[in-house]
Order: C-alpha cells, then sequence, then structure tokens
C-alpha cells in the first residue's frame, strides 16, 4: 500500500463556495467559475491576488479549448504559482484536492483553489478520439446508460438485485435534493419508489431514474496549510485525511469479471490508510452517476459481501437521519450532474455537512465522510478512474 | 456536433486497425494475437496491452462466441432510430476476447447470457461493412 501523505492532517479545507445548478442556463463555466470564485474568496476574507494554487477540471463545454485553466484563471485574476488540471473525469475533483494538498505540501503554493465548472447542458464540444471512433459510436451504444445497461445486466447475471433497494436510495436521495437549494429546481420535489420503478427504460436494465442528468454549475474548494488557516483564523476547518486512486484497473485482462471495479483496490485502501473500518464512516458521499454504481462501491469498500448490496441499502436507513447518510443533497442524480465538474458536488456536500451547515437536512454525527469519484466509461468494463478520499475534523 | 448527425458514426480506421477493416470487407473477423502471452487482445492497439511490444499477429477468429451481457437500448443514438429498440451485446469470443457489437436477427425475448452467437456483418454505406452477432 502506497504511503499516506494526509496522514499528518497537515492541508485543510478553509471555505468552499457551491452555485445552484441549472438546465440549458445559457451561461460559460467561467461565469459559472466566477460565481463558486466569489463566494469562497467572501467567506475566506481573501482577493484573488492572494490565490497562489489553482486547480480545474477539463469539462465537456470548453473542451475545444487547450489552454482552459490559464483562461480561467485569467478570467478570475488569478496568479498561480501552481496550475492544474484533471482529465480524471467524476473524479477531477478529488484529483485535484489531492494534487493541491501535495502542492501546498512541497512549498509550491499556501493558498490553493480547486474550482470545478461546466455547462454541457448548454455547450457540448467533446470530442473523444481512441477505440469510440472504431468500436464504440458504429455500435450505436447509448453513452453511460449503455455502458451500465451492460454492466448492470451483468451484475444481475452473477448476483440478486432488487430493485426496490435502488429505489429506496433514490428517494432518500431525492429527500435531500428538496431540502437543497442549490438542486436543479425541477428536481426539488419528492418520488416514490414506485416512480422509481415505473421510469421509462432508456436502455435494459437502466431505467431514467437510474441516471443523472446533465446540467451546468460550479463547486470548489480553498485549501491551505493548517499554519496558514490558523493565520486566517479560519473556522472548522475539514482536513483530507487519506486518498487513494486508480486508473484503468485490471484493464491488461481480456475476460475480467466486469462488475469488480478499481473500488475493490481503493475502497479498502482509503479506509485502511486512514485507520478506519467502514463501520466507522459517519457519512457517505459516493460518486453517483448511477445507482447501481453507489451499489457497487457500498459492497466493494466493505460495508457488505460482494451480491447483499440490494439487502444492505434495504436494511439500512441511508437518509440523512439514518445510520449511513449517503448523498445528502440529492447527489447528482437527484441535484443534477454539472459535467465534469459534478465530484465536487459530493465533496462540497461532505463538506458542508461537517462543517454543520447543511440546515434542515443535517446530519447529527458528520464527524468524518468518506467522499468518492468515478470518471469514464471504459471499453466492456466498468469505469476507468475509482478515486476515495476521507475527511475527517 | 452530435445532435446534427443523423447518420449512424462510421469507423474511420488507422494504420493499425486497417487489417481489422479489411477483413470485415471480407467477410472475415480479424483479431490480434500476442505471441509472447499466447493471448489474443481486443479492441486493436499497436502494441500488447501484456508485454508492450509491438510484434502482434494479425489472425482470423472463428467468430463464434457467447453473450457475456446485453441492453436493449430503447433512446436511440444518431443513425439507431429506426430499428429502436436495438439489441447491444458484449460478446465472448472462444478466443478469449470480449467485443462490443449489436445483435440481429434474434429478440429481447429469446436472448440471454451464455446464450451461442456468431459473426455477422451489416452494411452501413455502400462503403463500409460492420461485424455485428446473431444465434449461432
Amino acid at each position: 500500500m502506497a504511503s499516506n501523505f494526509l496522514a499528518g492532517q497537515d492541508v485543510g479545507i478553509v471555505a468552499y463556495g457551491e452555485t445552484k445548478i441549472e438546465r440549458r442556463s445559457g451561461r460559460t463555466p467561467y461565469e459559472f467559475a466566477a460565481e463558486t470564485f466569489e463566494e469562497i474568496l467572501t467567506k475566506a476574507g481573501l482577493q484573488p491576488g492572494d490565490i497562489d494554487g489553482f486547480a480545474t477540471n477539463v469539462t465537456h463545454s470548453e473542451s475545444s479549448n487547450q489552454y482552459y485553466t490559464p483562461y480561467l484563471c485569467d478570467y478570475l485574476g488569478v496568479t498561480p504559482r501552481w496550475m492544474d488540471i484533471s482529465d480524471h473525469g467524476g473524479g477531477s475533483a478529488l484529483a485535484g484536492v489531492s494534487r493541491a494538498a501535495l502542492a501546498i505540501q512541497a512549498g509550491m503554493c499556501e493558498l490553493a483553489v480547486v474550482l470545478c465548472a461546466d455547462a454541457p447542458s448548454t455547450s457540448w464540444k467533446a470530442a473523444n478520439g481512441g477505440y469510440r471512433v472504431e468500436f464504440w459510436d458504429p455500435t450505436g451504444i447509448q453513452g453511460p446508460p449503455g455502458g451500465f445497461g451492460l454492466l448492470m445486466n451483468r451484475y444481475m447475471t452473477q448476483y440478486d438485485l432488487k430493485p426496490e433497494a435502488l429505489g429506496k436510495l433514490a428517494v432518500a436521495q431525492r429527500e435531500g435534493a428538496v431540502l437543497n437549494e442549490n438542486a436543479y429546481e425541477k428536481f426539488r420535489k419528492p418520488i416514490t419508489v414506485d416512480d422509481y420503478l415505473e421510469s421509462r427504460v432508456i436502455s435494459t436494465p437502466v431505467r431514467l431514474l437510474d441516471c443523472v442528468m446533465f446540467a451546468d454549475g460550479a463547486a470548489g474548494v480553498l485549501l491551505t496549510s493548517r499554519e496558514r488557516a490558523k493565520k486566517l483564523s479560519a473556522q472548522n476547518v475539514i482536513f483530507p485525511s487519506a486518498y487513494s486512486e486508480i486508473v484503468n484497473f485490471d484493464c491488461a485482462e481480456q475476460i475480467p469479471d466486469i462488475t469488480e471495479t478499481g473500488f475493490s483496490v481503493v475502497g479498502p485502501e482509503v479506509l485502511e490508510k486512514a485507520g478506519m473500518s467502514p463501520g466507522d464512516v459517519r457519512m457517505f458521499h459516493p460518486y453517483d452517476d448511477f445507482l447501481i454504481a453507489e451499489l457497487m462501491q457500498i459492497e466493494q469498500t466493505g460495508w457488505c459481501a460482494r451480491g447483499e448490496g440490494s439487502d444492505f441499502l434495504l436494511e439500512t436507513d441511508v437518509s440523512f437521519r439514518g445510520t449511513l447518510p449517503i448523498n445528502t443533497g440529492g447527489g447528482q442524480i437527484s441535484a443534477g450532474q454539472i459535467g465534469l465538474a459534478s465530484g465536487m458536488t459530493n465533496l462540497v456536500e461532505a463538506v458542508r455537512q461537517m462543517r454543520g451547515e447543511a440546515g434542515e437536512r443535517q446530519v447529527k454525527d458528520p464527524a468524518n465522510a468518506l467522499v468518492t469519484g468515478i470518471g469514464v466509461i471504459t471499453y466492456g468494463r466498468s469505469w476507468k478512474v475509482s478515486n476515495a478520499m476521507t475527511l475527517e475534523h | 456536433m452530435a445532435e446534427n448527425r443523423k447518420q449512424r458514426a462510421i469507423p474511420i480506421s488507422t494504420k493499425t486497425t486497417q487489417p481489422f477493416w479489411d477483413g470485415i470487407e471480407a467477410g472475415k473477423l480479424m483479431l490480434q494475437y500476442d505471441p509472447d502471452e499466447n493471448v489474443y487482445q481486443f479492441y486493436p492497439r499497436a502494441g500488447s496491452v501484456k508485454t508492450g511490444r509491438r510484434n502482434l499477429v494479425w489472425r482470423e477468429a472463428s467468430g463464434v462466441g457467447t453473450i457475456y451481457s446485453f441492453t436493449e437500448t430503447y433512446v436511440p443514438i444518431a443513425g439507431f432510430e429506426e430499428r429502436t429498440p436495438y439489441l447491444l451485446a458484449m460478446v465472448e469470443l472462444e478466443e478469449g476476447v470480449r467485443i462490443l457489437a449489436n445483435l440481429i436477427n434474434v429478440s429481447a425475448a429469446t436472448i440471454s447470457v451464455g446464450m451461442p452467437v456468431k459473426v455477422a456483418f451489416e452494411t452501413i454505406t455502400d462503403e463500409q461493412d460492420y461485424f455485428c452477432f446473431e444465434p449461432a
């Protein structure tokens, strides 16, 4: 196991920001980023010129710009001495935070903003090459719902998947979105398990309410060293305490069990680094592009055995009131997926809960959190990027 | 922009993948074989994912295998509107690779994981055929 560069908890999150999630906003990622940046600066009492580290994500909406991060920093008035962009897809937020922590530890910068923004429901400029051109697009695969249709059907072949368990998770997350002012407004009405079960099929067995919907928005965090946080008089600092990532799990195997994902590695590993067992985790904020992905993460992180995720969900209260609150702000499935910035939605909700600022959906004991990221559907298996981070006080 | 494309996507070959498409045109399914590891690999690449060596050789595959997983799609991608709902499968070939392809001459009601299938070919344009699978 790799050493834990976050074990000393010497770099913390001192502020966060998040826009309301919109559909077809007509706004650019620059504009959404500016809104989140203003919130972070205001909370931290800083000016743009104080920020010397900056990381963001590759986007769907501005991906034809090969110089996106310098353009974005220029737009915001930031002169970084350390700059980074992540193409970990939905894992970009955690990847950015992990690398910002390393940059601060290494002395490359002191005040690093990890600001994720995207607006894919307004502008779509992505054009993926590689195998997609020859062996993916011509098959008519319905993008992520098609890929997850194949994955979910295989899971159902090997294990007992109970649709009502996924329905229960969908209902719990929707309850969080109803109480989350930043969630996409049309999603802020309750649903029932029957609504889930009766939602139309996109690509069997994936239903509409299994899936995220593309939306526009931004969210971000400000990190600095423990010492600098004291000088800023920052209160309620949240410390990343362990991080693991794996990309292209098992990719040289030609006929692997595709229901085994990178989380079978990073899930147990990140908890071991943090000195936790699954039972110690007070909140879980898993990347939720599809409900089945959350169930698989629950199993592979170790809350239950493989194939027992349905029973675990049916036996566990995963609402914000429950014993294992999951994606208390609605997650992406019920708040909207802000493109490749979306991993920050899960992370910011975890930080907000740990700071006791989640209002009506506040969990009682937000002592720690596990947050995860997933990036990009891959050929003939699950997904390419799996990453996970623990947060502590 | 994807929404302007009404036709099914046409594969654009590279120097590395051209033998695969030459095979399709001749009604053959060609696979890359790694002589060092005695394994096949798919999709085609310039080098072996096991050894990194660029010593792969093309061999004609049997074209038979079984369904590893499948999905029936109700919201079509451009070019698939008229055949919606349509079936897509991960087929595990007897050479030990999996390949993503449409299933034809079969309905969702009669297929299952593990079912034997064999390669078939369909026309995308006058110049371009594409591989698919049908019940064996």
